[in-house]
């Protein structure tokens, strides 16, 4: 049993015995899944090394693919489609490639007929967005995975426009990208600095740092929760890391599976999912008692990214897969941690956004 | 598709773009309005103006303690700060943002409250500061034509060409000035020559003399030729006793006609302001030069290049479950002949194949490393040495692979992995003199020492200092390596064969050259025999036609771009001279032997051109293409697409990757008689 450091209720553990350690739930048979759910859920994941965003869909036929979406400018180079927002109000996808000539863009595409809108050019390597329903303003981190050990930014980007209005420099390998509802403030972290990064989201200027420790390399945060606090990953150091933003510190450190590398909260902050990119499996905490009440193993190798539907149901994950192997993504019901469908779509299966839950 | 299926899929299109919109319940929230002042902007380069905002509410009430954030759509011509402070930076229209955030706490998809307002910004250009007559020739003489420069400063320094300029002559009867700059010079004498740009002026005084030109004769360096052929025209200008006058300015001309049964043939022939003609049809053509009231023409015969010659098809070796990439034909150290092919976006997979016999090519070996693309693969002089390219690596390390490839029937071994400096993917690789020189990231290219192939070392390294360069390619021959860089151009590198000192370890540019479209994509240097000069091949790659099709049934992909041909034998002066473009086709990469460039022009097929002698103009149109291969496959990856990669002539034989079909091989048939050339009489 993992737990966040500290004194755990024997009440909590014996609750957690019940449920945690569920691998075999995501092999359970067919015929003992819950039925699918009478309303679709859609998502669009990045197909990194295919150069395609898929729309999946979750519903009453279970777990499909949609389509597929060609991105990019080049047929005959890879571009790397990395991280993918939707507008709050759902008219609209981002998604970011990676490679350019040399620097990478943000596309902007229509949901429903996924047709390509426009497109900005920002830094190296643009990786993780998030846009606030405030101010209408996408962020994006220029990962620059692969350059100098220099620091590089943060770009903010109008979407009406698709015009960088700022870029923040912030450390080395930024990455993760979230903001507070309000759209005052976002979060990243540094990789390679090993910081939590809070940025002025209005005034383009970094408000504060947090070191997370001697060579922690974070990979990840979360959006602000409602008790003003964020979930860090320690992608080397097998850890989460809750940051207590009032006092801006860490509050808590889950030790979790090997390579934690995206997380997701549910909305009502009862449950964090993370990905363990090296452990392959994914984790389920129960954020008030601080226990990783199950992991799953996923279907193929590298888990990437996670996303949870607003109504707290249900955790999409992208898994990559290596050299052939398609991209997938895996469905889990969030409160018994069980795998509830897998399905391929292009090869590295990467970002994924949740867009829309309808009646169908 | 059944009917009601296609139904159900229109009516699930029809129904996502609504499933995403606010609920029709959702109450309607306060609007609030912001005003800035002043509303629109006018600033010099330099100026600086501070706004100021007011929100109201919806009836009209100041708030008080409302957010607003102003941002610019162009901070780098015309910033603002948060506090609404603006500076201006470059000139043009722009526009200024002012923005209040919506409520917080409204949690719809679309929350209400945000208001925003722009702010029109102007930036006239700076005025000019100063313009000046440029390249003005030593001596003037009656009856010649010579054109005046101009240059146009404005006060923040910067060149301008969008300026209205005026010219005008003190004298119209001794020299006129035309709107051009072109000079009409009609008597001896002294003249004073203006120009006016805004409110900058320049004036020069020339003078004028008689023309001491008593006769022009014209010489060429052939009077019957090929199309292609270049003919070099030389006029000389001679004074009444018979001495060369070489300072009048001569003008060189050409009309003609085609042959008679070319029809409505269009532009047939050129020559230059330095008297180099070439012809794209058959016909007779005169050359016309004039200096002053002389004139001198000299007639051309030029007949139809006829070099096409058929391809015959030898052998194939399909690969229709994934994309190739490049290939390597060589010969292994136990005499037989070899080739490799990388694959894209697939397993990480690569091929080796014996093609001794290419009219029987076998599969020998597959080598899968951790990749998703082997996107180039090159092999050492010895041919004991392999090197590919990774891209997707699972654990985004990405690097090359040595392979040991002395004898491949015996086996393929990994000599060695290395992914030092080299994470962000490797796209090109090549092998020069016991070095690897591997591109890192797109960025720039890093030298590695294999001399022993299981230790690699990194030893060296180049990178281009622009503002946001980019590499694509790197290319090394006699110790200088040519770099591809996209806008950048080609950059040549001393890497120990450039005369400059340079070696692996200490690359010492030579030189570099650039052009507008910024497509440079692979280069490939020749020296030609019968010129001596030294020509360097560049190859662009573009995709400026919409959709992409990479699925597996998708439809064929439809590239840009030509070869671009340099004339570099001068490392400080290299001149584009020609070009070798086919129509709505895109080259791809290339290789030049024998006077002979072969070209995978991607849908255009594989492509052999002539490139003998000097080369000037539109090769294409000239009839230097000796054949065309189009490698059809209704079973390929994209069936019946030809997408030729890249090519490579090997004892007698061309072999050839198809990103669609895998590797083939064919050769040229003698040629027989009269080739056809689509665009003449047959």
């Amino acid at each position: 049993m993992r737990a966040a450091h500290g004194w755990v209720p024997r009440a909590v553990w014996l609750r957690a015995a019940l449920v945690v350690w569920l691998p075999a739930l995501g092999a359970l048979p067919a015929d003992a899944r819950p039925d699918p759910p009478a309303r679709s859920y859609y998502v669009y994941v990045c197909a990194e090394s295919e150069d395609e965003v898929a729309l999946v869909r979750y519903g009453p036929r279970g777990l499909e693919v949609v389509r597929r979406v060609a991105v990019g400018r080049y047929p005959a180079e890879t571009e790397g489609p990395h991280g993918i927002a939707v507008d709050p109000d759902g008219r609209h996808w981002y998604v970011s490639i990676a490679h350019g000539t040399p620097f990478g863009s943000v596309h902007k595409y229509a949901t429903g007929s996924d047709a390509w809108v426009g497109d900005v050019t920002l830094g190296m390597y643009p990786a993780t967005l998030d846009i606030a329903p405030a101010t209408r303003l996408l962020y994006a981190a220029n990962f620059d995975l692969h350059g100098p050990m220099a620091a590089s930014s943060v770009s903010a980007v109008e979407i009406d426009t698709m015009e960088e209005i700022a870029r923040v420099e912030t450390g080395v390998m930024p990455h993760g990208s979230r903001l507070s509802r309000d759209g005052m403030r976002h979060y990243s972290v540094t990789m390679m600095d090993g910081e939590l990064v809070e940025l002025d989201a209005l005034g383009f200027e970094v408000n504060r740092r947090l070191p997370l420790g001697d060579g922690v390399q974070p990979t990840w945060v979360t959006a602000p929760a409602r008790d003003g606090v964020v979930y860090v990953t320690g992608n080397n150091v097998a850890s989460v890391f809750e940051v207590d933003l009032d006092a801006w510190r860490i509050r808590r450190t889950f030790r979790t599976g090997a390579g934690p590398y995206n997380l997701a909260v549910t909305p009502d902050g009862s449950t964090l999912v993370a990905t363990y990119k090296s452990g392959d499996a994914v984790g389920f905490w129960d954020l008030a008692t601080g226990v990783e009440r199950a992991r799953v193993s996923t279907t193929r190798t590298i888990p990437h990214g996670v996303v949870v539907t607003p109504d707290g149901a249900y955790a999409f994950v992208s898994v990559e897969g290596v050299g052939d192997d398609p991209g997938t993504v895996e469905v889990y019901n969030i409160p018994t941690a069980e795998r509830l469908g897998a399905v391929d779509i292009g090869k590295q299966a990467s970002g994924i956004a949740f867009w829309t839950v309808r009646d169908e | 598709m059944t009917g009601m299926r296609f139904v159900w899929v229109v009516l699930v299109l029809w129904c996502i773009p609504a499933a995403a919109q606010p609920p029709a319940t959702e109450p309607p929230a306060a609007e609030l309005t912001v005003e800035v002042e002043p509303p629109a902007l006018t600033l010099d380069v330099g100026g600086t103006v501070r706004l100021a905002a007011t929100v109201r509410d919806p009836s009209g009430a100041v708030v008080e303690d409302a957010v607003v954030v102003f941002y610019s759509r162009a901070r780098r011509s015309v910033s603002v700060t948060r506090s609404g402070t603006v500076e201006a930076y470059r000139p043009g229209e722009f526009t200024l943002v002012a923005l209040v955030p919506a409520d917080p706490d409204d949690r719809s998809r679309r929350p209400a409250g945000m208001a925003r307002v722009e702010v029109p910004v102007t930036v006239p250009q700076p005025p000019v500061e100063r313009v000046r007559f440029t390249g003005i020739p030593a001596r003037f003489y009656v009856g010649t034509h010579p054109r005046l420069g101009v240059e146009v400063v404005d006060t923040s320094g910067a060149r301008r060409h969008d300026v209205d300029i005026e010219y005008s002559s003190g004298e119209p009867a001794i020299a006129e000035i035309d709107p051009y700059g072109s000079l009409l010079l009609h008597q001896p004498g002294s003249v004073t020559l203006s120009v006016a740009a805004g409110q900058a002026t320049d004036a020069i005084t020339i003078e004028v003399e008689q023309n001491p030109v008593a006769s022009l004769a014209l010489q060429a360096t052939a009077e019957t030729v090929r199309t292609g052929d270049v003919v070099v025209f030389t006029a000389v200008a001679r004074d009444a006793r018979g001495l060369p006058v070489r300072s009048v300015p001569v003008e060189f001309s050409v009309a003609g006609q085609t042959a008679p049964e070319i029809l409505a043939a269009g532009a047939a022939a050129m020559v230059t302001g330095e008297g180099r003609f070439v012809a794209e049809r058959s016909g007779t053509f005169t050359v016309v030069a004039t200096a002053g009231r002389h004139a001198a023409r000299r007639t051309v015969s030029v007949r139809r290049r006829d070099v096409g010659r058929e391809v015959e098809l030898i052998g194939r070796a399909p690969v229709r479950d994934r994309r190739t990439s490049d290939l390597w034909v060589w010969e292994g150290t136990d005499g037989r002949d070899y080739a490799i092919t990388g694959t894209w976006g697939s397993d990480g997979s690569s091929y080796i194949w014996d093609v001794t016999d290419p009219s029987d090519i076998r599969k020998l070996r597959e080598i899968q490393v951790d990749a998703r693309t082997v996107n180039d693969v090159k092999v050492s002089e010895e041919g004991d040495i392999a090197v590919i390219s990774r891209e997707g690596a699972s654990d985004r390390k990405n690097g090359i692979v040595i392979l040991g490839v002395a004898n491949p029937r015996e086996g393929v071994p990994v000599l060695a992995e290395y992914t030092e400096a080299l994470t962000g993917g490797v796209h090109n690789v090549f092998i020069s003199e016991g070095h690897v020189f591997a591109l890192s990231a797109g960025r720039r290219y890093e030298v590695i020492n294999i001399e022993d192939p299981t230790e690699p070392r990194r030893v060296g390294q180049f990178e281009i200092d622009t503002l946001g360069h980019s590499i694509h390619d790197v290319w090394v021959s006699e110790g200088v390596a040519f770099s591809s860089n996209w806008s950048d151009g080609v950059v040549a590198v001393d890497v120990g064969g450039g005369g400059r000192g340079g070696t692996p370890e200490r690359p010492v540019e030579l030189g570099r050259y650039t052009y507008p479209s910024g497509w440079n994509h692979a280069a490939f240097p020749y020296t030609s025999p019968s010129t001596g000069k030294r020509y360097l091949f560049a190859g662009d790659e573009a995709f400026p036609y919409a959709g992409l099709s990479r699925g597996r049934g998708g439809t064929p992909i439809i590239a840009a771009g030509w070869i671009h041909v340099i004339d570099w034998s001068d490392w400080e002066r290299p001149r584009e001279v020609a070009r070798y473009q086919v129509p709505e086709a895109g080259s791809h990469n290339l290789w030049v032997e024998n006077d002979t460039l072969y070209v995978g022009y991607y849908n255009g097929g594989l492509r052999v051109v002539d490139v003998s002698g000097e080369l000037l103009g539109d090769l294409y149109a000239q009839g230097r293409e000796i054949a065309r291969f189009l490698p059809f496959d209704p079973e390929a990856f994209t069936a019946n697409a030809p997408f030729v990669w890249g090519a490579q002539p090997f004892k007698g034989h061309i072999f050839f990757t198809d990103w669609n079909s895998g590797l083939w091989a064919v050769r040229l048939l003698p040629k027989t008689g009269p080739g056809r050339v689509i665009g003449e009489p047959q």
